[in-house]
């Protein structure tokens, strides 16, 4: 017997119907990166309906995603599946089962940036990525071209209510520490 | 004289500044003049969803009160800046608790989320219309076959009203029709670039926008348009992602209003792909006109 609790959960966050799901795949067919993902989309779907909990929030798929939204258009049920894969990054960091954290960890990083300038400095934020992950190489042939073509830009864009902003976007982040 | 709000986005100060030279030098050429929003801040693109869905809709209301205030349509030539904010504002408006939620976070900005959004295919056809564009259009672009390119978000409103057909969008076709070129027919149109995984992920992009050029040159196209700065971006970066794939060179499609109404487009020289070749290909005025 499927635990209904976590189709529940998914489905009152995400907002998206998910129990008329009736696996055409009309969503894996069209997912521009499917082929890398771990548990292809229709097939996310019916975890979550099966109550498989830890294997949909641990799944790479929802990091894989793109959030290009081919899945949410095109559904004949009109599931939102972008929309439930953001549900479950959520969720999945919350019960800490996330894989593939790259995203994620850019992801924190972009926010934070924005919750100190208001605006997105891209090359800090992207510096601080790299260094993160110790990768200082790895984008230096493309980063000099850009630079090049004066395609970055080399100073923050501060916005004047960029203070409070940064405070109501903590207090919006909850336990995520932004 | 047109006056419009003006959410440019922090690509259109940074990466893509030239896009926003080129944009309010077209939108002037024909009457509308571009009120940048007040001390805007980012949308949050799609990290903020991430994180949760308190702080994605509060970094939208914030703008969409700033745009409010203002009582005019609000242009945001991104694609991600449009549709995020398209998306907030029919969610403020439609959801009561999102709407009290929001304003308590932004007060003493309010917001009631019945802002009209508009990106840049909308604005041409809205406001100026074909009939003026085509008129306007003095060099021949005959030999710019253009594979248009609209990006994976910008049709991709969920929730809100697709401002094109989803699957196949047809504004920018009829505006480059009307300007002269001669847009390909071809099944890449709606494809996701890549994103934001050129940063987390350079593989991914490299296999996606890679795949988008090759597409483009094989429906016969000799440039790409596009109205997204990240699409251009990361399109007009796939000689240093992806070796082998078709070198294209990737226009905003204001750039193209440039060459039909000047012959010449003025930031040229900040493309990655070279768009000389484009640029001698151009007629003078008086040639014949399609």
């Amino acid at each position: 017997m499927p635990q209904f609790s976590f189709l529940n959960e998914i489905e009152t966050v995400s907002k998206a119907g998910i129990s008329s799901c009736y696996q055409c795949c009309r969503c894996t067919n069209g997912c521009p990166v499917a082929q890398d993902m771990d548990i292809v989309p229709h097939r996310l779907i019916r975890y979550i309906i099966d109550g498989e909990r830890e294997k949909a929030l641990s799944s790479g798929t929802i990091w894989t995603c793109l959030n290009c939204a081919t899945c949410s258009v095109r559904c004949p049920n009109g599931i939102d599946v972008a929309r439930v894969f953001e549900t479950l990054r959520v969720l999945s960091v919350e019960a800490h089962l996330a894989t593939a954290m790259d995203t994620r960890l850019f992801d924190e990083i972009f926010i934070e940036n924005i919750s100190k300038h208001g605006r997105l400095y891209e090359m800090e934020a992207v510096m601080r990525y790299r260094l993160h992950k110790k990768e200082f190489f790895g984008d230096a042939d493309m980063g000099l071209a850009m630079m090049r073509k004066g395609r970055i830009g080399l100073t923050p864009h501060n916005i004047r209510d960029r203070k409070k902003l940064g405070k109501v976007m903590r207090e919006m982040a909850g336990k995520v520490k932004i | 004289m047109t006056t419009l709000s003006y959410y440019p986005g922090c690509s259109l100060k940074t990466s893509s500044s030239f896009y926003e030279h080129s944009l309010r030098k077209i939108l002037s050429f024909y009457g509308i003049e571009l009120k940048e929003l007040d001390d805007w801040s980012c949308c949050g693109a799609s990290a903020a969803p991430t994180i949760n869905d308190k702080i994605t809709d509060v970094l939208g209301a914030r703008n969409i009160a700033i745009a409010e205030r203002e009582g005019l349509h609000l242009v945001a030539p991104c694609s991600a800046c449009y549709a995020r904010t398209k998306v907030a504002a029919s969610r403020i408006q439609q959801d009561r608790e999102t709407r009290e939620m929001v304003n308590r976070a932004i007060s003493p900005l309010v917001c009631t989320g019945s802002l009209e959004v508009r990106n840049v295919i909308e604005v041409f056809l809205e406001y100026i219309g074909t009939e003026r564009i085509s008129d306007s259009a003095v060099y021949d672009l005959g030999t710019v076959r253009a594979a248009a390119y609209y990006g994976c978000v910008l049709t991709r409103t969920t929730g809100a009203p697709p401002s094109d057909d989803i699957e196949d969008p047809v504004g920018m076709d009829i505006i480059l029709r009307c300007l002269g070129a001669d847009p390909v027919a071809w099944q890449h149109k709606t494809e996701c670039c890549g994103a934001g995984a050129t940063i987390t992920n350079k593989k991914m992009t490299a296999s996606l926008s890679g795949h988008i050029m090759d597409m483009a040159a094989a429906a016969g196209a000799n440039a790409v348009v596009t109205t997204c700065p990240l699409c251009q971006l990361n399109l007009d970066l796939t000689p240093h992602l992806k070796k082998d794939s078709a070198k294209l060179p990737v226009f905003f499609l204001t750039e193209i209003f440039e060459l039909a109404l000047f012959g010449a487009i003025e930031w040229g020289k900040r493309h990655l792909i070279p768009v000389d070749d484009i640029l001698k290909s151009i007629g003078t005025p008086g040639d014949d006109v399609a």
